[in-house]
Protein backbone atom coordinates (compact mmCIF):
# COMPACT_ATOMS: atom_id res chain seq x y z
CA UNK A 1 0.00 0.00 0.00
CA UNK A 2 2.85 2.49 1.32
CA UNK A 3 4.45 1.50 -2.14
CA UNK A 4 1.82 2.49 -4.68
CA UNK A 5 1.06 5.73 -2.63
CA UNK A 6 4.86 6.16 -3.16
CA UNK A 7 4.38 6.03 -7.02
CA UNK A 8 1.44 7.81 -7.10
CA UNK A 9 2.65 11.23 -5.87
CA UNK A 10 6.00 10.79 -7.52
CA UNK A 11 3.42 10.29 -11.13
CA UNK A 12 1.51 13.21 -9.53
CA UNK A 13 4.87 15.44 -9.21
CA UNK A 14 6.17 14.70 -12.39
CA UNK A 15 2.80 15.96 -13.59
CA UNK A 16 2.91 19.11 -12.58
CA UNK A 17 6.13 19.57 -13.63
CA UNK A 18 5.26 18.96 -16.87
CA UNK A 19 2.92 21.48 -16.70
CA UNK A 20 4.76 23.89 -15.23
CA UNK A 21 6.91 23.40 -18.24
CA UNK A 22 4.38 23.62 -20.13
CA UNK A 23 2.96 27.24 -19.06
CA UNK A 24 6.50 28.17 -18.71
CA UNK A 25 7.33 28.16 -22.37
CA UNK A 26 4.01 29.44 -24.13
CA UNK A 27 3.90 32.81 -25.17
CA UNK A 28 2.08 34.92 -27.72
CA UNK A 29 3.81 37.85 -29.27
CA UNK A 30 1.66 40.84 -31.31
CA UNK A 31 2.63 43.15 -33.31
CA UNK A 32 0.80 46.42 -35.40
CA UNK A 33 2.27 46.58 -38.70
CA UNK A 34 2.19 49.28 -41.44
CA UNK A 35 0.65 49.17 -44.80
CA UNK A 36 2.08 49.57 -48.38
CA UNK A 37 1.87 53.60 -47.59
CA UNK A 38 3.40 53.33 -44.52
CA UNK A 39 -0.05 53.91 -42.19
CA UNK A 40 -1.09 51.94 -39.29
CA UNK A 41 -3.74 51.82 -37.01
CA UNK A 42 -4.50 50.50 -33.37
CA UNK A 43 -5.10 47.01 -32.16
CA UNK A 44 -6.78 46.07 -28.89
CA UNK A 45 -5.38 42.66 -27.63
CA UNK A 46 -7.84 41.48 -24.96
CA UNK A 47 -6.72 38.40 -22.62
CA UNK A 48 -8.91 35.66 -21.10
CA UNK A 49 -7.05 36.87 -17.96
CA UNK A 50 -6.26 40.01 -17.19
CA UNK A 51 -7.02 43.69 -18.64
CA UNK A 52 -6.70 44.61 -22.28
CA UNK A 53 -3.84 45.99 -24.04
CA UNK A 54 -4.20 49.07 -26.76
CA UNK A 55 -1.06 49.01 -29.30
CA UNK A 56 -0.70 51.95 -31.56
CA UNK A 57 1.01 52.78 -34.69
CA UNK A 58 3.06 50.85 -36.82
CA UNK A 59 5.84 48.37 -34.80
CA UNK A 60 3.66 48.96 -31.46
CA UNK A 61 4.01 45.36 -29.91
CA UNK A 62 2.98 43.17 -27.00
CA UNK A 63 3.58 40.25 -25.01
CA UNK A 64 1.58 37.50 -23.25
CA UNK A 65 2.00 34.83 -21.06
CA UNK A 66 -0.52 32.65 -19.19
CA UNK A 67 -2.12 33.81 -16.42
CA UNK A 68 -1.16 37.53 -16.80
CA UNK A 69 -2.09 40.49 -18.83
CA UNK A 70 0.03 41.01 -22.15
CA UNK A 71 2.60 43.82 -21.74
CA UNK A 72 3.75 46.50 -24.06
CA UNK A 73 6.86 44.94 -25.53
CA UNK A 74 9.92 47.24 -26.44
CA UNK A 75 10.80 44.83 -29.76
CA UNK A 76 12.15 46.86 -32.53
CA UNK A 77 11.11 46.96 -36.13
CA UNK A 78 14.25 44.71 -37.68
CA UNK A 79 12.95 42.42 -34.56
CA UNK A 80 9.52 42.35 -35.57
CA UNK A 81 10.28 41.62 -39.33
CA UNK A 82 12.63 38.70 -38.68
CA UNK A 83 10.09 37.12 -36.42
CA UNK A 84 7.67 37.42 -39.06
CA UNK A 85 10.09 36.49 -41.94
CA UNK A 86 8.67 33.21 -43.29
CA UNK A 87 4.72 34.66 -43.13
CA UNK A 88 5.61 38.21 -44.65
CA UNK A 89 7.34 36.40 -47.26
CA UNK A 90 4.50 33.95 -47.95
CA UNK A 91 2.27 37.14 -48.74
CA UNK A 92 0.09 36.48 -51.92
CA UNK A 93 0.45 39.60 -54.79
CA UNK A 94 -1.79 42.61 -53.81
CA UNK A 95 -4.65 42.31 -56.21
CA UNK A 96 -4.29 44.57 -59.30
CA UNK A 97 -7.45 46.59 -60.84
CA UNK A 98 -7.87 47.00 -64.54
CA UNK A 99 -11.17 49.41 -65.93
CA UNK A 100 -11.68 48.87 -69.71
CA UNK A 101 -14.33 51.12 -71.40
CA UNK A 102 -17.02 50.17 -73.59
CA UNK A 103 -19.28 51.88 -76.92
CA UNK A 104 -22.25 53.46 -76.21
CA UNK A 105 -25.17 51.37 -75.33
CA UNK A 106 -23.20 48.27 -76.25
CA UNK A 107 -20.81 45.63 -74.65
CA UNK A 108 -17.91 45.88 -77.14
CA UNK A 109 -14.70 47.02 -75.85
CA UNK A 110 -13.55 50.66 -77.27
CA UNK A 111 -10.42 49.82 -79.75
CA UNK A 112 -8.10 51.25 -76.50
CA UNK A 113 -9.49 49.12 -74.04
CA UNK A 114 -9.63 45.85 -76.32
CA UNK A 115 -5.70 46.51 -76.71
CA UNK A 116 -5.46 46.90 -72.62
CA UNK A 117 -6.96 43.72 -72.77
CA UNK A 118 -3.83 42.13 -73.61
CA UNK A 119 -2.55 43.70 -69.90
CA UNK A 120 -4.92 42.37 -68.28
CA UNK A 121 -4.44 38.56 -69.38
CA UNK A 122 -0.35 39.43 -69.03
CA UNK A 123 -0.63 39.78 -65.28
CA UNK A 124 -3.48 36.55 -64.94
CA UNK A 125 -0.45 34.41 -66.55
CA UNK A 126 1.96 35.91 -63.60
CA UNK A 127 -0.35 34.32 -61.32
CA UNK A 128 0.41 30.93 -59.95
CA UNK A 129 -3.34 30.54 -59.30
CA UNK A 130 -5.23 33.72 -60.32
CA UNK A 131 -8.72 34.53 -60.20
CA UNK A 132 -10.88 37.26 -61.61
CA UNK A 133 -13.74 39.27 -60.15
CA UNK A 134 -15.74 41.42 -62.85
CA UNK A 135 -17.71 44.50 -62.37
CA UNK A 136 -19.53 45.91 -64.94
CA UNK A 137 -20.99 49.80 -65.10
CA UNK A 138 -22.82 52.17 -67.16
CA UNK A 139 -23.36 55.76 -67.93
CA UNK A 140 -26.71 57.52 -66.43
CA UNK A 141 -28.63 56.96 -70.31
CA UNK A 142 -31.79 54.89 -70.51
CA UNK A 143 -33.74 53.20 -67.68
CA UNK A 144 -32.03 51.71 -64.24
CA UNK A 145 -33.44 48.12 -64.82
CA UNK A 146 -31.83 48.12 -68.68
CA UNK A 147 -28.78 49.66 -67.12
CA UNK A 148 -28.52 46.84 -64.70
CA UNK A 149 -28.82 44.64 -67.64
CA UNK A 150 -26.35 46.32 -69.85
CA UNK A 151 -24.01 46.04 -66.64
CA UNK A 152 -24.28 42.57 -66.54
CA UNK A 153 -24.16 41.94 -70.10
CA UNK A 154 -20.34 43.74 -69.79
CA UNK A 155 -19.58 41.68 -67.44
CA UNK A 156 -20.49 38.56 -68.68
CA UNK A 157 -18.72 39.55 -72.05
CA UNK A 158 -15.39 39.70 -70.19
CA UNK A 159 -15.81 36.98 -68.38
CA UNK A 160 -16.59 34.61 -71.24
CA UNK A 161 -13.58 36.08 -73.12
CA UNK A 162 -11.40 35.40 -70.06
CA UNK A 163 -12.41 31.55 -69.89
CA UNK A 164 -12.33 31.04 -73.81
CA UNK A 165 -8.25 32.84 -73.08
CA UNK A 166 -8.56 30.07 -70.63
CA UNK A 167 -8.87 30.81 -67.37
CA UNK A 168 -11.25 28.23 -65.54
CA UNK A 169 -14.90 29.41 -65.43
CA UNK A 170 -15.01 28.72 -61.23
CA UNK A 171 -12.55 31.19 -61.13
CA UNK A 172 -14.11 34.52 -62.56
CA UNK A 173 -16.51 36.17 -61.14
CA UNK A 174 -18.99 38.50 -63.29
CA UNK A 175 -21.62 41.08 -61.49
CA UNK A 176 -23.45 44.26 -62.88
CA UNK A 177 -23.66 47.06 -60.91
CA UNK A 178 -25.77 49.14 -63.48
CA UNK A 179 -25.65 52.77 -63.49
CA UNK A 180 -25.22 53.12 -59.20
CA UNK A 181 -21.98 53.61 -58.83
CA UNK A 182 -20.39 56.27 -61.62
CA UNK A 183 -16.53 56.18 -61.90
CA UNK A 184 -17.71 60.57 -63.12
CA UNK A 185 -20.63 61.56 -61.02
CA UNK A 186 -23.43 62.87 -63.80
CA UNK A 187 -27.22 64.20 -63.78
CA UNK A 188 -29.86 61.77 -65.25
CA UNK A 189 -29.70 60.72 -68.83
CA UNK A 190 -25.88 62.13 -69.51
CA UNK A 191 -23.60 60.55 -71.67
CA UNK A 192 -20.42 59.95 -70.38
CA UNK A 193 -17.70 57.88 -71.57
CA UNK A 194 -15.77 57.05 -68.75
CA UNK A 195 -19.08 55.57 -66.88
CA UNK A 196 -19.72 52.84 -69.56
CA UNK A 197 -16.44 50.17 -68.54
CA UNK A 198 -15.91 46.88 -66.75
CA UNK A 199 -13.57 46.60 -63.63
CA UNK A 200 -11.35 43.73 -63.69
CA UNK A 201 -9.85 42.49 -60.34
CA UNK A 202 -7.14 40.23 -61.47
CA UNK A 203 -6.19 38.72 -57.67
CA UNK B 1 -22.73 33.85 -61.71
CA UNK B 2 -26.14 32.75 -59.81
CA UNK B 3 -26.01 35.58 -57.48
CA UNK B 4 -25.39 38.14 -60.26
CA UNK B 5 -28.54 37.23 -61.71
CA UNK B 6 -30.37 36.85 -58.48
CA UNK B 7 -29.55 40.62 -57.61
CA UNK B 8 -31.21 42.30 -60.21
CA UNK B 9 -34.51 40.11 -58.83
CA UNK B 10 -34.03 40.92 -55.20
CA UNK B 11 -34.66 44.77 -54.19
CA UNK B 12 -31.17 45.79 -53.59
CA UNK B 13 -31.90 48.02 -49.91
CA UNK B 14 -34.07 44.58 -48.69
CA UNK B 15 -30.92 42.21 -49.08
CA UNK B 16 -28.66 45.22 -47.57
CA UNK B 17 -31.09 44.50 -44.36
CA UNK B 18 -31.36 41.16 -44.29
CA UNK B 19 -27.70 40.29 -44.48
CA UNK B 20 -27.45 43.15 -41.78
CA UNK B 21 -29.41 41.67 -39.53
CA UNK B 22 -27.70 38.41 -40.48
CA UNK B 23 -24.47 39.30 -38.98
CA UNK B 24 -25.95 41.55 -36.48
CA UNK B 25 -27.76 38.03 -34.94
CA UNK B 26 -24.75 36.00 -35.21
CA UNK B 27 -22.47 38.52 -33.74
CA UNK B 28 -24.49 38.87 -30.89
CA UNK B 29 -25.26 34.64 -30.60
CA UNK B 30 -21.88 34.27 -30.14
CA UNK B 31 -20.98 36.67 -27.58
CA UNK B 32 -24.10 34.90 -25.74
CA UNK B 33 -22.46 31.32 -26.16
CA UNK B 34 -19.42 32.68 -24.97
CA UNK B 35 -20.33 34.48 -21.78
CA UNK B 36 -23.04 30.60 -21.27
CA UNK B 37 -19.90 28.23 -21.93
CA UNK B 38 -17.17 29.79 -23.02
CA UNK B 39 -17.09 27.23 -25.57
CA UNK B 40 -15.75 27.37 -28.57
CA UNK B 41 -18.31 28.19 -31.34
CA UNK B 42 -19.21 26.56 -34.31
CA UNK B 43 -21.95 27.12 -36.93
CA UNK B 44 -24.32 24.00 -35.79
CA UNK B 45 -24.84 26.27 -32.66
CA UNK B 46 -26.41 29.14 -34.52
CA UNK B 47 -28.99 26.73 -36.48
CA UNK B 48 -31.53 26.87 -34.06
CA UNK B 49 -31.41 30.50 -33.01
CA UNK B 50 -31.42 31.42 -36.89
CA UNK B 51 -35.09 30.52 -37.43
CA UNK B 52 -36.65 33.07 -37.52
CA UNK B 53 -34.90 34.53 -40.56
CA UNK B 54 -33.86 31.51 -42.01
CA UNK B 55 -36.54 31.61 -44.69
CA UNK B 56 -34.94 35.31 -45.83
CA UNK B 57 -31.18 34.76 -45.38
CA UNK B 58 -31.34 31.48 -47.47
CA UNK B 59 -32.59 33.53 -50.22
CA UNK B 60 -29.67 36.59 -49.14
CA UNK B 61 -27.23 33.87 -48.70
CA UNK B 62 -27.68 32.32 -52.03
CA UNK B 63 -27.82 35.88 -53.89
CA UNK B 64 -24.59 37.40 -52.34
CA UNK B 65 -22.47 33.96 -52.11
CA UNK B 66 -21.48 32.13 -55.43
CA UNK B 67 -20.04 29.40 -53.86
CA UNK B 68 -19.21 27.95 -50.66
CA UNK B 69 -15.41 28.75 -50.72
CA UNK B 70 -14.48 31.80 -49.23
CA UNK B 71 -10.46 31.96 -50.18
CA UNK B 72 -7.90 30.29 -51.94
CA UNK B 73 -4.46 29.29 -51.50
CA UNK B 74 -2.15 31.51 -53.74
CA UNK B 75 1.04 30.99 -51.81
CA UNK B 76 2.25 27.39 -50.77
CA UNK B 77 5.71 26.58 -49.70
CA UNK B 78 6.98 23.13 -48.51
CA UNK B 79 4.70 20.92 -46.87
CA UNK B 80 1.58 22.44 -46.37
CA UNK B 81 -2.29 20.95 -44.77
CA UNK B 82 -5.62 21.51 -45.14
CA UNK B 83 -8.06 19.25 -42.27
CA UNK B 84 -11.52 19.51 -43.37
CA UNK B 85 -13.80 17.47 -42.13
CA UNK B 86 -11.51 15.28 -39.80
CA UNK B 87 -9.77 14.68 -42.94
CA UNK B 88 -5.87 15.76 -44.16
CA UNK B 89 -5.30 16.99 -47.49
CA UNK B 90 -2.16 18.46 -49.44
CA UNK B 91 -2.83 21.74 -49.80
CA UNK B 92 -1.15 23.11 -52.89
CA UNK B 93 -1.46 26.68 -54.56
CA UNK B 94 -4.68 26.93 -56.18
CA UNK B 95 -6.96 25.11 -53.39
CA UNK B 96 -9.78 27.06 -52.15
CA UNK B 97 -11.33 27.11 -48.71
CA UNK B 98 -14.06 27.11 -46.73
CA UNK B 99 -15.19 28.10 -43.22
CA UNK B 100 -13.86 25.26 -40.96
CA UNK B 101 -10.85 24.41 -42.83
CA UNK B 102 -7.57 24.37 -40.85
CA UNK B 103 -4.22 24.86 -42.39
CA UNK B 104 -1.32 23.27 -41.10
CA UNK B 105 2.37 23.91 -41.79
CA UNK B 106 5.39 21.65 -41.50
CA UNK B 107 8.77 23.02 -40.41
CA UNK B 108 9.53 24.07 -43.90
CA UNK B 109 6.22 25.27 -44.73
CA UNK B 110 4.94 28.76 -45.29
CA UNK B 111 1.57 29.73 -46.53
CA UNK B 112 -0.30 32.84 -48.35
CA UNK B 113 -4.07 32.67 -48.10
CA UNK B 114 -6.42 35.63 -50.12
CA UNK B 115 -10.41 35.69 -48.64
CA UNK B 116 -12.65 36.93 -51.37
CA UNK B 117 -13.04 40.02 -49.22
CA UNK B 118 -9.01 40.64 -50.59
CA UNK B 119 -8.34 39.79 -46.91
CA UNK B 120 -4.96 38.03 -46.68
CA UNK B 121 -3.57 35.50 -43.77
CA UNK B 122 0.11 34.45 -44.02
CA UNK B 123 1.92 32.05 -41.72
CA UNK B 124 5.54 31.10 -41.69
CA UNK B 125 6.84 27.21 -40.31
CA UNK B 126 5.08 25.01 -37.51
CA UNK B 127 1.31 26.62 -38.22
CA UNK B 128 -1.95 25.83 -37.86
CA UNK B 129 -4.79 27.81 -38.16
CA UNK B 130 -8.68 27.82 -38.14
CA UNK B 131 -10.82 29.48 -40.04
CA UNK B 132 -13.72 29.72 -37.52
CA UNK B 133 -15.83 31.75 -39.45
CA UNK B 134 -16.30 33.75 -42.95
CA UNK B 135 -19.08 35.83 -43.73
CA UNK B 136 -18.77 38.49 -46.84
CA UNK B 137 -21.38 40.49 -48.53
CA UNK B 138 -19.86 41.70 -52.14
CA UNK B 139 -22.03 44.45 -52.25
CA UNK B 140 -22.15 45.90 -48.80
CA UNK B 141 -18.91 44.88 -48.18
CA UNK B 142 -20.84 43.47 -44.23
CA UNK B 143 -19.06 40.49 -42.71
CA UNK B 144 -17.00 39.30 -40.32
CA UNK B 145 -14.21 37.13 -40.48
CA UNK B 146 -12.69 34.94 -36.98
CA UNK B 147 -9.33 33.27 -37.58
CA UNK B 148 -8.33 30.95 -34.54
CA UNK B 149 -4.44 30.93 -34.71
CA UNK B 150 -3.11 27.53 -32.53
CA UNK B 151 0.57 28.43 -33.27
CA UNK B 152 2.99 30.18 -35.62
CA UNK B 153 3.86 33.13 -36.54
CA UNK B 154 0.73 34.55 -38.71
CA UNK B 155 0.75 37.89 -40.78
CA UNK B 156 -3.13 39.46 -41.73
CA UNK B 157 -3.87 42.31 -44.12
CA UNK B 158 -7.44 42.90 -43.38
CA UNK B 159 -9.53 44.14 -46.88
CA UNK B 160 -13.01 45.08 -47.62
CA UNK B 161 -14.35 43.68 -45.18
CA UNK B 162 -12.41 46.66 -42.87
CA UNK B 163 -13.86 49.20 -44.86
CA UNK B 164 -17.59 48.23 -43.76
CA UNK B 165 -16.33 47.70 -40.16
CA UNK B 166 -12.96 47.84 -38.98
CA UNK B 167 -12.99 45.65 -36.48
CA UNK B 168 -14.57 42.70 -38.36
CA UNK B 169 -11.40 40.93 -38.78
CA UNK B 170 -10.74 39.31 -35.78
CA UNK B 171 -7.35 36.76 -34.75
CA UNK B 172 -8.35 35.04 -31.67
CA UNK B 173 -5.46 32.80 -29.85
CA UNK B 174 -5.29 30.22 -26.77
CA UNK B 175 -4.72 33.31 -24.44
CA UNK B 176 -6.36 36.34 -26.33
CA UNK B 177 -8.43 38.30 -28.77
CA UNK B 178 -7.10 40.11 -31.36
CA UNK B 179 -8.68 43.38 -33.38
CA UNK B 180 -8.68 46.85 -34.43
CA UNK B 181 -8.29 49.58 -36.60
CA UNK B 182 -5.16 48.44 -37.86
CA UNK B 183 -5.75 46.62 -41.28
CA UNK B 184 -2.43 45.17 -40.95
CA UNK B 185 -0.72 43.43 -38.19
CA UNK B 186 0.91 40.12 -37.14
CA UNK B 187 0.44 37.39 -34.22
CA UNK B 188 2.68 34.65 -32.95
CA UNK B 189 2.18 32.12 -30.77
CA UNK B 190 4.69 29.95 -29.07
CA UNK B 191 5.44 27.17 -27.15
CA UNK B 192 1.99 25.08 -26.91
Amino acid sequence: MMRRGGIQLVSDLSLVALLLAGCAGQRETYAVLPDAKGQAGSLTVTPKEGAPVKLNGAYASAVGKPGSAPEAAKLSEEEIKAAFAEALSARPDAPLRFTLYFKEGSDELTPDSAKELERVLAEIRKRPAPDLIIVGHTDRVGLLADNDRLALKRAEKMRGEMVRQGLPADSVQAAGRGEREPLVPTADEVAEARNRRVEMLVR
Amino acid sequence: MRWATKALILPQPLRNTIRLANVLRRRQLIAIKYKEAGLKTNSAMLVPFLGGVLALSVVADASAQASPWVGQIKVSRGIVALERGGQKFPAPVGVRLKENDVILTEANGSVGLMFNDNSVLSMGPNGEVLLERYAYDSTTYLGAFDAFVKRGAVSIEAGNLANASPESVRVKTPLAEIRGQARNFAVNVEGK
